[in-house]
């Protein structure tokens, strides 16, 4: 879902930019409040592994493919929408900038749709899901489905803004596509969040109650 | 299971899945791709078929579009290493995945909550 350069104005993607900048600046807040020293090595470790997952496109139907995003898992292990953003913002300014996946111009909106939606919708979805059917795994996995899903519907709306692509076709095509793709996303990050609570419950901030 | 055990462990899995990616990874385009191919006519929306010459038009014709003609060579563009085939994609990502073992780390480690 990383958008190239040519795909935005550089106005447009300038006004992306600003309101990442303002998301990364609260993530920072929150790593000051909330990210404890003890917490650093996994903050890294989940960053190296959600580089490296997000390099193995996975095929699904139609010609197409697509990979894990990571912000949902990282919210969760981490209790709170602003890890992911901290995560996200930093794996993709290393694709952009090193492996030139996803455009500079626009690596605000690529924050914005991947970091800021991605985390917002994987935590919230995660807490609100997981207080109303009970299952952690359950919940893990239909708040990375959505989590997928609301960030290509955003970027839709993006791209028709920019003038790229109709909004209604954008919308359907993304949507089907990103419907596939995210059965990937809350697959993984039900089965990575399992591993962890499995190996370390006590890392989760909210516990799951698997024990070690 | 220790700290030290578990961020080990942590980082194996990592890097099993770096070296492995390029063996695994599809080729096809990625949903927003396949999105924008199909609807500038260069592929089926639920066909597998690419037009090659028809996705390049598409990609010229967007940069008329939004005019954003930025262009920049990355480093290792595409996870790849120019000059080495499938060794030096597996180096690229092997890189990346330890780039951003180091790099998230001091940077954890300079904006986490001091404990003292």
């Amino acid at each position: 879902m990383h958008i190239p350069d040519a795909f935005i104005p550089i106005g447009q993607a300038l006004v992306y930019w600003v309101i990442a900048l303002i998301f990364i600046a609260l993530a920072l807040r929150w790593a000051r409040r909330s990210m404890g020293e003890e917490k650093i090595p996994l903050v890294a470790v989940l960053a190296a592994g959600i580089f490296a997952i997000q390099a193995l496109n996975i095929p699904i139907p139609w010609g197409t493919s697509g990979h894990m995003v990571g912000a949902a898992l990282a919210a969760i292990v981490l209790g709170s929408p602003f890890a992911g953003i901290f995560v996200l913002t930093l794996v993709l300014l290393v694709q952009g900038i090193i492996f030139g996946d996803g455009g500079i111009t626009v690596m605000g909106a690529n924050i914005v749709n991947m970091g800021v939606v991605g985390g917002f919708v994987g935590y919230y979805g995660y807490t609100g899901i997981k207080s109303v059917v009970g299952n952690t795994y359950a919940a893990a996995f239909i708040a990375g489905w959505a989590s997928l899903f609301v960030s290509a519907i955003i970027c839709a709306v993006e791209l028709a803004i920019a003038g790229t692509v109709p909004l209604i076709p954008a919308l359907t095509l993304f949507g089907t596509y990103h419907a596939i793709i995210g059965l990937i996303e809350g697959g993984i990050t039900a089965v990575a969040l399992y591993l962890i609570a499995s190996a370390r419950p006590d890392i989760l901030e909210h516990p799951t109650g698997v024990s070690a | 299971m220790e700290t030290k055990q578990f961020i080990i462990i942590g980082i194996a899995i990592a890097l099993v899945i770096a070296v492995a990616a390029p063996f695994l990874a599809s080729g096809d385009p990625d949903g927003l791709e396949s999105a924008f191919f199909s609807i500038y006519g260069a592929k089926p929306f639920m066909g597998s078929e690419l037009d090659d010459d028809a996705a390049g038009a598409a990609e010229e014709e967007v940069i008329a579009v939004t005019g954003n003609d930025f262009s920049y060579e990355a480093l290792m563009p595409d996870y790849s290493i120019s000059g080495m085939d499938k060794a030096g994609e597996v180096l690229a990502i092997v890189i990346g995945t330890l780039l951003m073992l180091v790099l998230v780390f001091a940077i954890a480690k300079v904006s986490a909550r001091p404990d003292n």
